[in-house]
């Protein structure tokens, strides 16, 4: 009895292997500062600070999505221009050389971000500010700013609801826009703005529950302002100390293991029950799987040359015959088969005035036409009146 | 009983409270404003009736009108058939037609049936299947030759002894039999066919995986019978390959970590080497290419002996500028680093290697030259080029089996079936998003852009195999994933009951109180009137 038993266990581990197995391939990492104004410093601090750590962890800015409401770097009020600091010790220069903000200024709004994960753009969108992930793709997403219950404020003008961000969420899970999704908040009543999420495959954690406040860690006297909060500043602590490089072992369970209540001085919250596997599957996945750009890549063995030669051959004697055969149909017959990627064809442009929309131009000619005689009509009948 | 003298004034409350409102303990005497005239009164009710039928026939249909969100009507039904698989079955037909010049007519028309049906005894995938098609003779060389819906074509030789052959430069496979083999007319089954059926089977073997694989990932799935170890390497290789697109941009780059080379002779190379391939694969893709040099450029990895692990941190992502963003086409990295670094293997000891791939991104290629040369010549980036010629089929999903042409023409196949599953996905997506999502709106490109895609859709699946399949699969899911990210459909789509308050309270607040309060004192008064009309009859009556 036993054997066959077992048997199918291996039977079963050998048919389930494929899916377990199933991994990603690229890393995204959306970062969402939303406050805007000098006093709120360490907000668009935090948001620089994450973006100093996961571009250390290998994610390209070419995968990096970076909302910053505004400059504090190039505030009047900042004693050192150039710069934003997140320690008081002022011994990393946040800002650098070398730092890509896509969305900026008033350009950070709820509308945006909503069509940054639903990748409702218009083609005007450059590559850059597009989140171009696909069902291979883990997707770190870190948002702080002021909030409150189930919103977060955006710039003092508009806020983002719980429920927008889940049904948000959903789409992209609909589309196959992400494998897996850790979304961290850092606000005030953060918990309740990650309650409303139902789509799976999302590890959520924020700074605070509700009706508590996410404090700030510490101010710098020269700046005048605080620096940073404290949730973000224990995140960054951990993943400093901890996470040095990306063959780093350590897990989000780790990270989430290393929250001391009485230095957030709030209470942080996880949710795990989207996840397919519950609190520990989600608890085992490694920090740099969010916070890193794992690559499998596959070293070419020597002796695979001789063979790309061969294909070189191959390559130009195929391009020889095909030419030889087109020139030949040609000859014969103009027959046309559809190809699978026609040439752009130039344009003819017209010159001049022309519409941007072609569609119902006779209806608009004609209520133009008939407006202009209504109003000729009006003015003879004025006329006539009054004489 | 008389009524008392005010009262035509007391039921008009308005007045009497703006009576009694006035300074009157001053003065002796109440003086009653004059009683309002029967026209008087019959007026106002006029007015108030007149603005509740503007409120209620203009401004409440006004108002539904301009609120409602435009949602076009979308084929729903249909497009959850498209995606649960049940208005299309993919199904893969692969023309061979068959030359049999040294044959008979009859003869060789009954090799081509016992073949066929030797190979539908193999088969066991319905999605994918050969069918056999004898040429016409080579007496008329062009027809034979052009057809284009062949995937591919067997020429069949007398010779010694039975042995098959892939023709490296057509789609064909040479097979030789011995002349004792051909079947006699009427018997059932010979070795010739079982052995041409089983050449066939084995050649189209990795296409058929990799299209039942696709298909089973979809919802029609079927239990394929696919072994474990296959089923990885087809994994592997959906993780490698690129999504399709259209047009890719290729991005050669050379980059060193000091001040020598400058100058690379990269446009001959592409020309020598990367030009016949991408011609190549011209049906399939088009390409856009650019080249740049880096000098200074510090890699991720300083050691001088690469593990595994080092070359995913080679790339030196946040410094490196490897993302042009030019165009909207997705990017091929291929990248020529000039340094002395080696590979090492951990368990396989005294191999080297030069190059790596990374899934989904592109190659780098480590070319090791005297620091004294500022030029990388031609010859040089030989190597290099021709194995990111390799690579570049290999990102592109190229089945690695079989003759180049024969790898091309399945891809396409694979290609097209993989571009029909996406578009059905993206519509059974759209169509439950808007089922979900009841406040969204829908704008009528989207329903066009849905009735685009079907119908495309379905040539391409009545044609799936053909050369055209690709063309119509390509236009499928070019028109869905546009009508899924329809850039009008976004907003905040959930209001709070308190933001509803907030927003109609201030405006409406002030207009419905007096509306509202004129109306009841309509119906107040009415009321009383009939009761003081009902009480003078009862005292008519009684009198």
């Amino acid at each position: 009895m036993l054997f066959p038993i077992r048997l199918l266990a291996v039977l079963a581990t050998s048919l389930f292997l494929p899916l377990a197995s199933a991994e990603h391939t690229n890393n995204w990492a959306v970062l969402v500062g939303t406050s805007r104004f000098w006093f709120n410093y360490r907000h668009l601090s935090n948001v620089l600070s994450m973006y100093r750590t996961v571009k250390r962890l290998g994610i390209p800015d070419s995968q990096i999505i970076l909302m910053l409401p505004d400059d504090m770097a190039c505030n009047p009020r900042n004693a050192f221009p150039g710069t934003v600091y997140s320690n008081s010790n002022r011994a990393m220069d946040l800002y650098g050389d070398n730092i890509e903000v896509d969305y900026r200024g008033y350009e950070v709004t709820v509308e945006n971000f909503i069509r940054l994960l639903t990748d409702r753009v218009g083609d005007e969108m450059p590559r850059s500010k597009r989140l171009l992930t696909d069902d291979k793709s883990n997707i770190l997403i870190y948002m702080t700013g002021h909030g409150g219950n189930e919103f977060l404020k955006f710039q003092d003008a508009e806020e983002i609801g719980a429920w927008d961000l889940a049904d948000a969420f959903q789409q992209m899970w609909e589309k196959k826009r992400y494998h897996e999704i850790l979304f961290m908040i850092d606000t005030c009543q953060a918990n309740t703005m990650f309650s409303r999420l139902y789509s799976p495959n999302i590890i959520a954690t924020g700074s605070s529950e509700l009706d508590q406040s996410s404090y700030s860690h510490h101010a710098d006297n020269d700046v005048g302002v605080a620096v940073i909060d404290r949730y973000t500043y224990y995140n960054l602590e951990f993943l400093e100390n901890q996470v040095k490089d990306l063959s780093s072992q350590k897990t989000v369970g780790d990270l989430f293991d290393s929250y001391d209540i009485s230095k957030i001085h709030s209470n942080p919250g996880m949710r795990y029950d989207l996840f397919p596997g519950g609190a520990d599957v989600a608890r085992s996945r490694l920090i740099t799987d969010f916070f890193g750009n794992i690559q499998n890549v596959e070293v070419d063995q020597k002796e695979n040359g001789a063979l790309e030669e061969e294909l070189l051959e191959l390559g130009r004697t195929i391009a020889m015959l095909r030419q030889k055969e087109a020139d030949e149909l040609n000859q014969y017959n103009n027959a046309t088969s559809v190809p699978a990627s026609q040439p752009t064809e130039p344009v003819k442009h017209i010159r001049g005035a022309t519409a941007l929309t072609e569609d119902n131009w006779w209806t608009k000619k004609v209520v133009g036409a008939t407006a202009l005689a209504g109003c000729v009509g009006l003015w003879a009948l004025g006329s006539f009146l009054e004489t | 009983m008389a009524p008392p003298p005010s009262g035509p004034t007391q039921e008009d409350t308005a007045s009497s409270a703006a009576a009694s409102e006035s300074p009157a303990p001053a003065a002796p005497a109440i003086k009653a404003p004059p009683p309002e005239t029967p026209t008087a009164i019959r007026r106002r009710s006029y007015i108030v009736l007149s603005f509740w039928l503007l409120v209620v026939f203009l401004g409440l249909p006004f108002w539904w009108k301009t609120t409602t969100i435009y949602r076009a009507d979308l084929p729903l039904d249909r497009m959850l058939e498209w995606a649960d698989g049940k208005a299309c079955r993919p199904a893969i037909p692969i023309q061979i037609a068959v030359h049999a010049d040294s044959l008979q007519e009859e003869e060789a028309n009954h090799l081509v049936r016992l073949a066929q049906h030797a190979i539908d005894d193999l088969n066991d995938f319905s999605g994918h299947h050969l069918r056999l098609q004898l040429a016409p003779r080579q007496d008329r060389p062009r027809e034979s030759e052009q057809n284009p819906n062949s995937a591919l074509s067997i020429h069949l030789k007398p010779g010694d002894a039975t042995t098959a052959a892939l023709d490296p430069y057509r789609a064909a496979l040479d097979i030789t039999y011995p002349l004792n083999s051909v079947p006699p007319l009427h018997s059932a089954s010979s070795m010739l066919t079982t052995y041409i059926a089983t050449e066939l089977r084995s050649t189209f073997a990795e296409e058929q995986s990799i299209v039942s694989y696709l298909l089973s990932s979809s919802p029609t799935s079927k239990p394929a019978g696919l072994s474990p170890a296959v089923v990885e390497a087809l994994e592997k290789r959906a993780t490698r390959a690129l999504r399709y697109a259209p047009t890719y941009h290729l991005t050669f780059s050379l980059f060193t970590d000091g001040p020598a080379p400058t100058t690379w002779d990269i446009d001959t190379a592409i020309n020598e080497y990367m030009k016949p391939l991408l011609d190549v694969l011209g049906p399939i893709h088009n390409f856009t290419i650019d080249t740049q040099v880096q000098l200074y450029a510090t890699p991720g990895v300083q050691s001088q002996t690469l593990t595994k692990d080092d070359l995913a941190s080679f790339i030196n992502a946040a410094e490196w500028p490897l993302s042009p963003s030019i165009g909207g086409a997705p990017t091929i990295n291929f990248l020529t680093f000039i340094g002395n670094q080696t590979i090492g293997f951990p368990d396989s000891e005294g191999q080297t290697s030069q190059s790596w791939m990374i899934p989904q991104w592109g190659t780098v290629y480590l070319l090791s030259q005297p620091d004294t040369n500022s030029h990388v010549t031609k010859d040089a980036l030989r190597q290099p080029m021709l194995t990111f010629g390799g690579h570049l089929l290999t990102l592109l999903g190229t089945p690695q089996s079989g003759s180049l042409p024969l790898r091309l023409s399945s891809l396409s196949r694979i290609r097209s079936a993989d571009l029909l599953l996406r578009a059905s996905d993206a519509l059974g997506s759209l169509a439950r998003l808007s089922r979900s999502l009841p406040s969204i709106a829908i704008p009528r490109n989207v329903a066009d852009g849905v009735a685009k895609s079907i119908r495309h859709l379905e040539e391409a699946c009545a044609g799936l195999g053909s050369s055209e399949a690709l063309y119509h699969a390509r236009i499928a899911e070019e028109e869905a994933e546009r009508a899924f990210f329809e850039k009008s459909m976004v907003g905040q789509l959930y209001f709070p009951d308190e933001h509803k308050i907030a927003v109609y309270l201030p405006l409406l607040g002030p207009v419905t109180v007096p509306l509202v309060m004129g109306a009841i004192k309509e119906i107040k008064r009415l009321l009383q009137a009939r009761k003081q009309r009902a009480q003078e009859a009862k005292d008519k009556k009684s009198q």
